[in-house]
């Protein structure tokens, strides 16, 4: 499905927020590199896919108003093998039971685990005097509280991207720390600037979520990823 | 000098300008614009009022009871009527076709009443309709030095004004424009825009990116009406001339008092200034700051480099011009052998120093010939990208008073290093107990050209914001 059918479908479904295995298929769409995600609708489907995907695997919930997964027990990462993953189905479903009984579930994603790296965040959210600003920062709970993100208006030019990477306190941990080795830069700001091409173009678009990111010195993969429409489905409101 | 066929030119080079409903005792606008006379431009008063004619006309000015009257082509208007006459004397000017108003009245939408909101939206219709510019209303307009414009009667009408102002805030703009001229900076146009009903921040914004005379830019912003025709006005006007930006309401309870103050929106911190860096303008915090920068911008050569070479005259001012640099980013590195060689030779090392920062009162001893020659052994060294000169008032001013002469020639000394050195030169003189004296010491720096500022900090924060925009050739 392509981005203006999905649009069309939240909006009869009356819906602003697209799952994670629509919000990444989307943005794979448009060139943005994500982990591939497959939705099962039970443990049988689960095991099947991981097997076909290979282990490791993140299993992660898919259900509408449920936007912080991992605080509600809905996602569980690193499962090695086929028992780990049948537990893991039903222990999320149960968590998410326990908590958001109203909740409407739909299944739960499979996932490759990516590659180890660092965690990073790109976002965008619409400012109301300026409309659309890309968001960088570190993943992390750290970085939350100290709340170290650089913002540019899109469109973003490369130098902004750039700029955008550099300005964070926390910037020297990307050329790798304690012998870790240096993340590929390159691949951020390429992503910094396909996520502002993505936005500029669709303005019924109010917020998108890569969170997080995974970068190492040969790749950047957006492992979860959040796309929130605009209510009214019309153009955005920039003042 | 001016931009032809600019929508606002005739407004920004006005040559007849009017004052509509201006009061006694104090005919303050009147007053304020007597210069605007004095330097051969048409002012005339418009008033009905029988009891404020006569006093207008006993301070020289022709009256007219009517807009319509008035024999020039209106360049400029400033209404100070009560607002429920605004919309009918907005009539009259759009009748003879004036090129600008700016309305001094309040009690628009800024009350939050009905009745300033209903104003305010005739006031805008009407103007829209006719296409005409409108500065305010609830502002106090223009302040055109050359032309002898003023919102105030103590701002100078000097000719040789390079920096010009955009300001949210009547007091700003008035505040902005008395702190420059007393650091010896003028200005050449401001604009208090208030309500900003037709002409707002960017329309003013890309005629000073046009304006010639214009070579620096100052903006004092809440908020913005239109955020994206400002990053763009923004973006376009750095790429021509330093833009610096001081921004109103940085901090929540600010941007709450921005709502009532200019009931504009505010963007969180890290997103505007992350638009200011995107636009590449200076981004400052308060009236001082944006002086100091104006002051480094207009009076040192510039630099992306960040390596200080500091001379300091006693030991302990020598470490506190360091930290005060180095806690914003700038470095004091060891100088070269040669200059080491050199400063070897003559420096006085018993309680003094010549690493660097240097340590120099006990070398210098008042010497002009040992100030220079330090001064040239910093310049030729090429670890050196900037140099940093202490000014002790406690110790010199008793000196300087005495001699006025040892100050005219030291001055002298740096005036001359400064136009020979390709690399930027200022100074800090802290005032210590000597405030008064420090005042006309200071004019002397500014008629020499060479930025002072009252401490390091001040300083250190000026020359990080502004070294890599300074101006001077």
């Amino acid at each position: 499905m392509g981005f203006s059918d999905l649009v069309k479908q939240a909006h009869t479904e009356k819906r602003t927020v697209l799952t994670e295995i629509e919000s990444k298929n989307i943005l794979r769409e448009v060139g943005i590199n994500t982990t591939e995600t497959f939705l099962a609708l039970s443990s049988e489907e689960a095991n099947k896919k991981a097997s076909e995907i290979g282990y490791p695997v993140a299993l992660k919930i898919v259900a509408s108003g449920i936007s912080h997964k991992s605080d509600v027990g809905g996602v569980i990462l690193n499962l090695q093998n086929s028992e780990e993953v049948v537990h893991a189905y039903d222990s999320i479903l149960r968590n998410i039971q326990n908590t958001h009984p109203s909740a409407k579930i739909e299944g739960v994603s499979v996932q490759k685990m990516a590659a180890a790296g660092t965690e990073v965040i790109i976002g965008m959210t619409l400012d109301q005097q300026f409309g659309p600003v890309i968001m960088f920062g570190l993943g992390g709970i750290l970085v939350e509280i100290l709340n170290d993100v650089s913002f540019r208006l899109a469109p973003l030019e490369e130098k902004d991207a750039i700029e955008m990477v550099d300005e964070i306190a926390a910037r020297p941990i990307l050329d790798g720390v304690r012998g870790q080795e240096p993340c590929n830069l390159k691949e951020l700001y390429k992503m910094l600037l396909q996520i502002s091409v993505f936005v500029t173009d669709h303005p019924e678009i109010k917020e998108v979520d890569l969170n997080p990111i995974i970068v190492n010195s040969k790749k950047a993969v957006a492992v979860d990823a959040r796309i929130i429409l605009n209510d009214d489905q019309d153009e955005r409101q920039t003042l | 000098m001016s931009v032809p066929g600019h929508n606002l030119d005739r407004m920004f080079n006005p040559k007849t300008a009017v004052v509509i409903g201006d009061k006694g005792p104090n005919y303050m606008w009147l007053k304020n614009n007597q210069t605007f006379q004095e330097k051969g431009g048409n002012l005339y008063s418009v008033q009905i009022d029988e009891k404020e004619i006569e006093g207008i006309e006993k301070l020289g000015f022709k009256n007219y009871t009517s807009l319509t009257d008035i024999p020039e082509p209106i360049d400029y208007a400033i209404v100070a009527v009560p607002r429920q006459i605004s919309p009918y004397v907005l009539n009259d000017l759009i009748e003879v076709n004036a090129a600008s108003a700016a309305f001094f009245t309040s009690g628009f939408a800024e009350t939050g009443e009905e009745i300033g909101i209903t104003l305010q939206k005739q006031l805008t219709e009407a103007a829209q309709n006719a296409n005409f510019n409108i500065i305010g209303p609830n502002c106090m307009g223009l302040y055109l030095p050359k032309s002898g414009i003023r919102f105030n009667p103590d701002v100078p009408a000097a000719d040789d004004g390079e920096v010009s102002f955009l300001s949210q805030s009547g007091t700003h703009s008035i505040m902005f424009s008395l702190v420059m001229a007393a650091q010896g900076m003028h200005l050449s146009k401001c604009a208090s825009f208030g309500n900003a009903i037709i002409l707002d921040i960017s329309d003013y914004l890309e005629y000073l990116t046009e304006d010639p005379d214009t070579k620096v830019i100052g903006l004092y912003v809440e908020g913005v009406k239109d955020g994206s025709r400002f990053f763009h006005a923004l973006k376009e006007a750095c790429r021509r001339k330093p833009v610096v930006v001081w921004k109103g309401g940085q901090t929540e309870a600010g941007a709450l008092a921005t709502k009532s103050h200019t009931a504009s929106l505010a963007s969180p911190e890290p997103v505007w200034e992350g638009i200011m860096k995107q636009c590449g303008a200076i981004s400052t915090s308060g009236l001082d700051e944006t002086v100091d920068v104006m002051k480094l911008l207009l009076n040192s050569k510039s630099t992306e480099g960040r390596k200080l070479g500091l001379m300091a005259m006693t030991g302990g001012q020598s470490v506190s011009i360091t930290d005060a640099f180095c806690k914003v980013g700038f470095e004091v590195p060891s100088l070269s052998k040669q200059s080491y060689d050199e400063l070897e030779t003559f420096f006085n090392i018993v309680g003094g120093s010549y690493r660097n920062p240097l340590d120099m009162a006990g070398t210098i001893q008042g010497n002009t010939e040992t100030l220079q020659r330090i001064l040239t052994i910093l310049d030729d060294d090429s670890e050196i990208d900037a140099i940093v000169m202490e000014q002790s008032a406690m110790f010199g001013a008793r000196q300087w008073r005495n001699k006025p002469e040892a100050l005219d020639a030291m001055l002298d000394v740096l005036a001359e290093h400064k136009k020979r050195s390709q690399k930027p030169f200022f100074t800090v003189m802290h005032p210590a107990h000597e405030e008064a004296f420090v005042v006309e010491v200071r004019q002397k720096f500014a008629e020499h050209q060479i930025a002072v500022f009252p401490n390091f900090e001040r300083a250190a924060s000026a020359a990080a914001l502004a070294l890599p925009y300074c101006l001077v050739k």
